[in-house]
């Protein structure tokens, strides 16, 4: 049951990691955009979509906290400054992509929007570099210190988390835009997937120096973890040659980053799977009773489909290139267009 | 200060601020789709004004309250871990339900509903503008039935200290559940229309597109007049139900301290340490009067029958329900006076009224807020009432660890609201003219150039010279 209930957690995370992924990346991007006039185009493709990306998030804390409810009381205090950081993030880039969005011209807000997206990625790269350090736990409850949790390693994930995001949002920008933006997307995207496939592996190898080793002693781990870097290797290739074509294919870029995120990220499962966190936490010994878990897969489980048709009905709807001539999107408000 | 209440003013302060946002919200959603729907139906420019210019207000409040609810969820396990670990098999599937039929449905369709206008058929906008207003009812529904489950627990056994389910329609269909709902809808329901109305007198006072400020009012007073009797009712219901369950809330709330009392305490500054007020003013009779009996004989019971251990904050419990109170008290006598306005045929004459009316913009929101005060400080010292204490279920951080989130929080928090207010103020001056389907572009940004130009800060003539309510 347990079981069934961690691999609807793992597709939260890979939701959150593909969607989140290109909108932080995104809104990184826009710290080093000067043209303002492309800036806002960016802006506003995050406006339309962080929102429900950000519900993938949501549902990945209640899932762990309602399935594995010892592990989410222990580890989120075990990660709790980098967690904060993110929060703030949140806080910052909710109303300043609202505000920049609604009441233009805001250059203020477009500036924290950038500011608050890359502080979102650091601190998530940080706090999976927590988990790879022991929890103290003492009779059920997190006992650790502040900065216990905190090292070199998360410094390296942090930088792989937030340049593989940054191609995310590149590659994203690469299928949205037209014009010199999506050139520009291109090459830049080039050098970031590099740098995030470079450092990705860089913390594949340093993980085994660290409290949270791959675990790869069984043929069938080593196997499925080859087989899957391999996956991970050619979604880059593909992205990487891509990304500098004036192809009609302009989508390619960003499904091969999604196919490697998605398999670096199954691959890390298979090396680690069942603990969730060094160095005793398990799915077995912190999972919720049985009538929990049957409560969680049909009553959420079942609705799991409907949030995936929201998201695409929301990516349907403003589906297509954006249009740079007019500045994006046809906006109801005659006062944002003159500022264009 | 210890590590607990530096962890509890900080739920505190984070729960309050998101709770100003869903008491906007909620209830603007709903006005978004009645006036979106009249759009539809009988194509009036007005009412598709009404639509862009509130829609602009609800979509900042909407983005506020978006975050700052995540904010609570991560907290649960960052500041709360013990209690999240213990009542997760409970609590955490109710939340879930909440993500997964609300706020994934609002944040579905919240795209369409900001960024729609002129780009999908006004059916999708439509539909997509019912589907988010679904979506915040159905929220405040699974966070009523996990707040009501802490409140009066039940369907559920106790193993190794974790709470874990034994009956799902007893947990959620909990006791206090049945009341508090309705209560709390209609609590978010009638703050939106204060806040509507409130804002919409403003264009009144100002004498600007009167046809937009007079329906907006008009619906919100109007639905708030039919509402507030029944929350009168509800809300009534709720203590009837609530404090039979939870004796030492009724006591605190009542603010009395030895002696039984007949009459109604209408002020007083309670001393915790001293179990005593230090200052008090109590109307003879009222207080039994409360509980049906006028002959002045049934007392409120005093917070010394609960042990010093078990007692609640008198002040914040106290000062919590007179706030919902007196807020209350207050919007009731504005639409009874609106009301007898609109039969008088003076609604729309009264300056004096309206002016009044812009004081009343947070009346709503300042009772939402009381009551919330009063529900959750006079659960304590317990975080699952009676069960489990709050002390036992707070995280053991580093004491800078919460001095640094607790300072950052009240910090943006408050930066967040100033930039609320301010946006609010701003989209205000600038007014609703510009969201008129007429409206004319500056010639500046168009190339019409048979209208001459016009600022937005003055009246479009075809709508300051219509009159009343067609």
């Amino acid at each position: 049951m347990s079981f069934i209930w961690f691999f609807l957690i793992l597709l939260c995370l890979l939701m959150y990691v593909v969607l989140d992924g290109y909108d932080l990346g995104v809104g990184v991007a826009t710290l080093f955009e000067r043209d303002r006039r492309h800036r806002r185009e960016m802006l506003e493709q995050v406006a339309q979509a962080w929102d429900g990306n950000e519900t993938w998030i949501i549902l990945l804390v209640v899932s762990l906290w309602a399935g594995f409810p010892l592990a989410f009381g222990t580890m989120l205090p075990h990660t709790y400054l980098p967690l904060i950081v993110l929060l703030f993030s949140f806080i910052v880039r909710g109303i300043s992509v609202e505000m920049a969005s609604q009441a233009p011209p805001a250059v203020g807000w477009e500036r924290a929007f950038g500011i608050a997206s890359l502080t979102a990625a650091l601190a998530q790269g940080v706090a999976v570099g927590t988990l790879t350090m022991n929890l103290t736990v003492v009779g059920g409850a997190f006992s650790g210190s502040a900065f216990g949790a905190i090292s070199w390693y998360s410094v390296l994930t942090a930088a792989a988390v937030t340049c593989g995001y940054m191609a995310l949002g590149y590659a994203y920008l690469k299928w949205k835009a037209t014009g010199e933006l999506r050139a520009r997307a291109g090459r830049r995207g080039v050098v970031l997937a590099g740098l995030a496939a470079v450092l990705t592996v860089a913390c594949l190898v340093a993980v085994n120096g660290t409290a949270a080793p791959l675990n790869l002693h069984s043929p069938g781990r080593a196997i499925g973890f080859a087989g899957l870097l391999l996956f991970a290797v050619v979604g880059v290739m593909m992205t990487l040659v891509t990304l500098r074509r004036a192809s009609r294919y302009d989508g390619l870029p960003l499904a091969g980053l999604t196919i490697a995120a998605v398999a670096v990220i199954i691959a890390l499962v298979v090396a680690r799977y069942p603990v969730l966190a060094p160095p005793d936490l398990t799915i077995a010994n912190t999972a919720a009773p049985q009538n929990t878990l049957i409560f969680l897969i049909v009553g959420i489980g079942l609705n799991v489909p409907l949030i995936l048709f929201y998201n695409w009905f929301a990516h349907h709807t403003f589906r297509g290139k954006l249009d740079s001539g007019s500045g994006g999107r046809d906006l109801p408000n005659p006062g944002l267009r003159s500022h264009l | 200060m210890s590590l607990l209440d530096l962890s509890r003013w900080q739920f505190a302060i984070t729960v309050i601020f998101h709770m100003t946002f869903p008491a906007i919200t909620v209830g603007l959603s709903i006005f978004l789709c009645v006036v979106y729907g009249l759009y539809w139906r009988t194509g009036k420019p007005v009412y598709l004004q009404m639509f862009r210019f509130w829609r602009r207000i609800f979509a900042v409040g909407f983005a506020i309250g978006v975050v700052a609810g995540i904010v609570i969820t991560f907290e649960m396990g960052l500041n709360w871990g013990p209690y999240a670990a213990q009542t997760g098999p409970i609590v955490a599937p109710i939340i879930g339900m909440e993500v997964v039929t609300a706020f994934s449905v609002e944040a579905g369709f919240i795209g369409v509903l900001l960024y729609g206008d002129g780009r999908v058929r006004k059916g999708t906008l439509f539909a997509a503008t019912v589907m988010v207003s679904i979506g915040t009812i159905l929220s405040s529904t699974w966070i009523i039935a996990a707040n009501s489950w802490m409140q009066t627990p039940s369907g559920f056994a106790l193993h190794d200290g974790q709470f874990q389910p034994t009956n799902w329609v007893d947990a959620i269909f909990n006791p206090s559940f049945l009341w508090r709902w309705p209560h709390m809808v209609l609590g978010v329901l009638i703050s939106a229309g204060f806040f509507i109305a409130g804002i919409g007198a403003y264009y009144l006072v100002k004498g600007r597109a009167l046809q937009f400020a007079r329906r907006s009012v008009s619906i919100a007073l109007g639905v708030a007049a039919i509402l507030l009797p029944a929350q009168v009712f509800m809300g009534d219901q709720v203590a009837g139900h609530v404090f039979p369950a939870q004796l030492s809330k009724a006591e605190a709330a009542e603010g009395n301290w030895t002696t039984p009392n007949t009459g109604w305490v209408l002020f007083a500054i309670p001393d915790q340490q001293a179990e005593r007020n230090i200052a008090e003013l109590s109307i003879p009779c009222v207080g039994s009067a409360f509980y049906g009996d006028l002959s002045c004989k049934t007392a409120n019971p005093p917070l010394d029958l609960t042990p010093t251990a078990d007692r609640p904050d008198m002040a914040a419990v106290f000062w919590g329900f007179r706030a919902m109170f007196f807020a209350a008290l207050w919007m009731f006598g504005t639409l009874f006076y609106a009301t007898i306005l609109r039969f008088r045929r003076k609604l729309w004459t009264s300056r004096r009224f309206h002016k009044y009316l812009l004081w009343t913009t947070p009346a709503g929101i300042v009772a939402v807020l009381g009551g919330w005060v009063l529900a959750e400080t006079g659960r304590q010292p317990w975080v699952v009432f009676g069960l489990l204490r709050t002390s036992a279920a707070v995280s053991h951080l580093a004491s800078g660890e919460i001095l640094f989130s607790v300072l950052g929080f009240s910090l943006l928090y408050l930066v967040m609201l100033v930039a609320y207010i301010v946006y609010i103020v701003r989209s205000l001056r600038i007014g609703p003219e510009r969201d008129h389907p007429d409206y004319v572009d500056r010639p500046a940004d168009s190339d019409t150039t048979q209208v001459p130009s016009r600022s937005p800060d003055r009246i479009v003539p075809a709508l300051a010279s219509e009159e009343g309510l067609s």
